[in-house]
């Protein structure tokens, strides 16, 4: 190849991957785009009775008189949790990792305690969650 | 190297996988009809089970197909390592074969994660948080296919039923030339298929919202799930899978020493995998 027909295709494939890049970026951000959504889920006070409640991904601990809600997802790969009474202890069914009732991690490959989910409390009593998706 | 004789492996088996890829994408086909990826999609598969005319059927025999499908791939794949075929194929073909079998096995996991139970929704979850742990790509890497919240199974939708079959097809358009016309082979097939999905009920599919005591991923992923108990996600599910995928690509690039070093180092990790798959069959992973 002459250097000529060489430096004429290097410029032509520095064309082309210039010209890939300026469809490749809008494309990549328009199909990684996800609007922000925020969940609220609502403890009424009857929800609020035993020491662990459980609603749409939630649980509800009641520790004394202070509450407090903790994510249901592993914070290894994020199954959802199953709580047993009995241990009083969250255990995750995919990898078999362990939390105590405040969310704290003992033992499985998770290695992080549980994501404390921010609420609020209305003077009706109600709990607010808010999560975000 | 001098030419292989085929034998009865190397013949039928391609065709017959061939007659269960073309029966399953008219069974999925059919399912498309009622399957909606939003909402209650837990729902939706238990209607198409319970509820809507022969759907059991059609479920599971788009279900066996497609397994049958990938098993016979995998076994065609096996057949030529062993006999060394990939040493007469060039490099880009061998990695557009590869790439094909890797391309079947994430079709199966889409459409375990489809059947929207606590299974799939789990498998879902936990794909997309292995992507998520990818150091810094990995969180938009994951957006191009899965996204929590309403929109989760969507993605997967789209790549089981438009992107990954459509690219498949591409692929091993020249591969599977010579095989078209074998009718044997498919009717074989069809009857075989049939007779399966006609006997054997579908199982039943535990709610996502369930608690269950362990929740097992697709046969072909229990050893990864194995794994990711001991191993970092992205190490687990996405760097020894990727490093295994990429001995078995350069496998027809290697020289006579290091090629037959490859072949057992693959024949090995293979063997090891297997073990562990079986391993959680039985005690669970």
């Amino acid at each position: 190849m002459e250097r000529r027909e060489f430096i004429g295709k290097g410029i032509k494939r520095i064309f082309y991957a210039i010209g890939a890049i300026i469809l490749a970026y809008p494309a990549f951000s328009f199909m990684k785009f996800r609007k922000s959504r925020k969940k609220r889920i609502i403890f009424h006070p009857d929800e609020q009775t035993s020491i662990v409640n459980f609603k749409k991904g939630v649980f509800l601990l009641r520790q004394g008189s202070e509450n407090y809600a903790l994510s249901d997802r592993c914070t290894h790969l994020g199954c959802s949790l199953n709580y047993d009474p009995v241990s009083q202890r969250f255990s995750c069914p995919c990898h078999g990792s362990v939390f105590d009732v405040t969310g704290k991690w003992l033992s499985g490959p998770a290695k992080k305690d549980l994501y404390r989910v921010p609420m609020t409390k209305k003077a009706n009593g109600d709990i607010i969650v808010t999560i975000t998706l | 190297m001098p030419p292989i004789k085929n034998t009865k492996v190397s013949t039928y088996l391609p065709r017959l996988g061939l007659s269960a890829l073309i029966l399953c994408l008219i069974s999925g086909i059919i399912l498309t009809f009622y399957y909606r990826p939003m909402g209650n999609v837990f729902q939706n598969v238990e209607e198409i089970t319970t509820l809507v005319p022969y759907g059991w059927f059609f479920r599971q025999f788009h279900y066996i197909s497609g397994q049958v499908f990938v098993i016979l791939m995998l076994i065609h794949t096996l057949d030529h390592f062993l006999k060394k075929r990939y040493l007469s194929y060039s490099t880009g073909q061998w990695f557009l074969l590869i790439l094909s079998l890797c391309i079947c096995f994430f079709v199966l996991f889409t459409g375990f994660v489809l059947k929207g139970d606590k299974e799939g929704f789990f498998a879902g979850q936990i794909f997309m948080n292995i992507l998520r742990a990818i150091p810094i790509a990995g969180e938009w890497l994951s957006k191009l296919f899965i996204v929590p919240g309403e929109d989760f199974f969507f993605l997967p939708y789209l790549y089981h039923c438009f992107f990954l079959p459509i690219l498949l097809i591409y692929l091993i358009r020249e591969h599977i030339r010579e095989w078209l016309p074998d009718q044997k082979a498919l009717f074989a097939g069809a009857a075989g298929l049939f007779l399966y999905a006609l006997i054997v009920k579908p199982h039943v599919d535990v709610p996502p919202d369930a608690a269950v005591d362990m929740v097992k991923g697709p046969w072909f992923f229990l050893g990864i799930q194995t794994l990711l108990k001991i191993m970092h996600p992205v190490l687990a599910g996405l760097f020894i899978p990727g490093l295994f995928v990429l001995c078995v690509l350069i496998l027809p690039k290697t020289g006579t020493a290091w090629g037959r070093a490859l072949y057992y180092l693959i024949t090995t990790a293979f063997c090891l995998y297997g073990i562990l798959t079986f391993r959680a069959i039985i005690w669970g992973p």
